[in-house]
């Protein structure tokens, strides 16, 4: 497999901010990651680092082997419309869809048609006026359709309703089959997501924290239930990430448990359920309450 | 899909130009970079042409008529169209940018496309100007005497003369706003605060070296020595100090949200 992104040792300050700090990780092609994490966490600007938008204070970047700054020649195979891209201010949404071709040598028009219907778009009201939720879909009609080998959603999910997030999803999926290519996709919804990403990288406060398969990820953790007594004698020498207790039952998050361990809770009466990347994402950094407050 | 996408998928990019596409972008919505000051220009001709038509009308002495007339010929109208010129370098620059780095634009790209975007509309207004001239003259200044686009500062030269002028003055206007545009696209309130601040300070400076060495007849003669050719001349040194500026600025701004 190669890289699509290849980031080491990335720092990017604003005078006594830094907004990303030694950031290292890579990106292989043809693969759907998940950038996550909190509001200001550094997403946003770690994207437009990765793009050329923005300079880096130190470190490298490359995708597809190349400096991204400048570099025509490889930034016109990526695609990132930010969560807050600006659009003049007389632009109407047609235009961007009109203009967008000449710039995504992979267009589909057709794929644009259908999905500006499927968002029920109105592409002749200035962008200016449309809702939170319809400026997302604009950026995430040009994310789907221009096909670039390198894609970026920017909180694809902003101002969605139900049916479009789970449009989005489904098209994006489909697309995906046909014409496979790295995706990279930063949101704070993680449950909304979780289970399209094939990579999970978290980042907080500008540092990478948890960079990993979102699979192994998942079976990292375990959530045991049962009556108190059992469940405190059974998490006994594990790492607990969580424990809470309601009356006389005891619910807690631990690591990971080799088939014997799994066998002799099962014994011991205790239920095993798997824990949401979410979730174990929130007890893995200690994060927040304010990641669960957000989603 | 299609067996043709899949194939174009694996094709290598194709080097289509970025710099067109630069120049289609900002013109994609032709009815407000190119429409609306056409409107604009009808507008403020039709408004003159009416008001030639007061004049013209209530006044009756024939000498009278002749000295309002001298006094068209210092006809400020067609200036409102200049302002708009810079109004749109400056939207162009500082709207467009940020889609276009969107579209995974480079700022060398975008800024190559965004001169030549200036240079067409330049000419295209600088010839809309120069027929209107024409018409002006032919018409004995739209049949009353009215002077708009052969007021006093565009000299009495030539068609061609005319029209050199009127695109040098054009494009003096798109990339001075331009570099204003650069300016806030990196510095952002601030920097364009202290932009106008030194371009004051210096303006004002000079008017001052002027009055002091007492060598304003000689600013004045200096534009009558010249004439419009020269003018023509001298007017690409500002332009193109600004065109080379504005790409310095840019070089290094970041879109923001």
């Amino acid at each position: 497999m190669t890289a699509a992104v290849e980031v080491s040792g990335l720092t990017k300050r604003f005078g006594s901010t830094t907004a990303v700090n030694e950031a290292t990780f890579t990106v292989e092609e043809n693969t759907i990651h998940g950038l996550l994490g909190r509001n200001g966490a550094g997403k946003t600007t770690l994207m437009q680092l990765i793009t050329g938008q923005d300079f880096a204070t130190s470190g490298s970047i490359r995708i597809f082997g190349e400096h991204p700054v400048e570099n025509s020649g490889v930034l016109r195979r990526v695609c990132f419309i930010k969560e807050s891209q600006k659009y003049p201010d007389d632009f109407k949404p047609k235009h961007v869809f009109e203009s967008a071709p000449w710039f995504f040598e992979n267009w589909d028009a057709e794929l644009a048609a259908r999905l500006i219907e499927d968002f029920r778009l109105p592409v002749n009201r200035r962008i200016k006026k449309l809702s939170r939720g319809q400026t997302s879909a604009v950026g995430v009609i040009v994310g789907l359709a221009s096909r670039a080998p390198l894609t970026f959603f920017d909180e694809p999910y902003l101002g969605l309703d139900a049916v479009a997030r789970q449009i989005f999803y489904d098209r994006l999926l489909e697309d995906y089959a046909e014409h496979p290519r790295t995706i990279i996709l930063s949101t704070h919804l993680i449950d909304e997501v979780s289970s399209l990403l094939e990579h999970v990288i978290v980042i907080d406060d500008g540092r990478i924290i948890i960079d990993q398969d979102s699979d192994s990820l998942r079976g990292s953790a375990t959530t045991v239930v049962g009556t108190g007594t059992a469940v405190e004698s059974f998490i006994a020498g594990h790492e607990v990430l969580h424990l809470d207790r309601i009356g006389g039952l005891a619910s807690a998050t631990i690591g990971q448990l080799t088939p014997a361990e799994r066998a002799a809770a099962t014994t011991a009466g205790l239920e095993l359920t798997p824990v949401s990347l979410q979730q174990l994402i929130v007890r893995r950094t200690g994060l927040a309450t304010e990641l669960e407050k957000s989603a | 899909m299609t067996t043709t996408t899949v194939t174009e998928l694996a094709r290598p990019s194709r080097p289509t130009s970025r710099i067109g596409s630069v120049v289609r972008l900002h013109l994609v919505n032709k009815a407000s970079i190119i429409g609306t000051p056409l409107i604009i220009l009808g507008f403020i001709l039709l408004v003159n042409v009416a008001i030639w038509a007061i004049i013209a009308a209530s006044v009756t002495d024939a000498s009278d008529l002749a000295d309002a007339q001298e006094g068209l010929q210092w006809s400020g109208a067609s200036f409102y169209l200049f302002i708009y010129m810079m109004v749109l370098g400056i939207l162009g620059v500082s709207a467009t940018f940020p889609l276009a780095l969107g579209f995974s634009v480079t700022r060398r790209d975008f800024y190559l496309g965004t001169a030549a975007t200036w240079v067409l509309l330049s000419v295209f207004f600088g010839a809309v100007f120069t027929l209107l001239a024409v018409v002006e003259t032919a018409t004995g200044g739209w049949g009353l005497g009215g002077r708009m686009f052969t007021a006093v500062y565009f000299g009495d030269g030539v068609w061609y003369q005319r029209f050199l002028l009127f695109t040098a003055a054009f494009l003096f206007f798109f990339f001075f706003g331009t570099v204003i545009a650069a300016i806030y696209s990196r510095w952002r309130v601030t920097g364009t605060l202290v932009f106008f601040g030194i371009l004051t300070v210096l303006l004002v400076a000079l008017a001052f070296l002027a009055t002091v060495t007492r060598s304003w007849p000689e600013v004045g003669n200096w534009f009558v020595v010249n004439g419009a050719p020269g003018l023509v001349a001298w007017s690409l040194v500002p332009t193109v100090i600004s065109a080379v500026a504005g790409y310095a600025v840019l070089r290094r701004a970041t879109p923001r949200g």
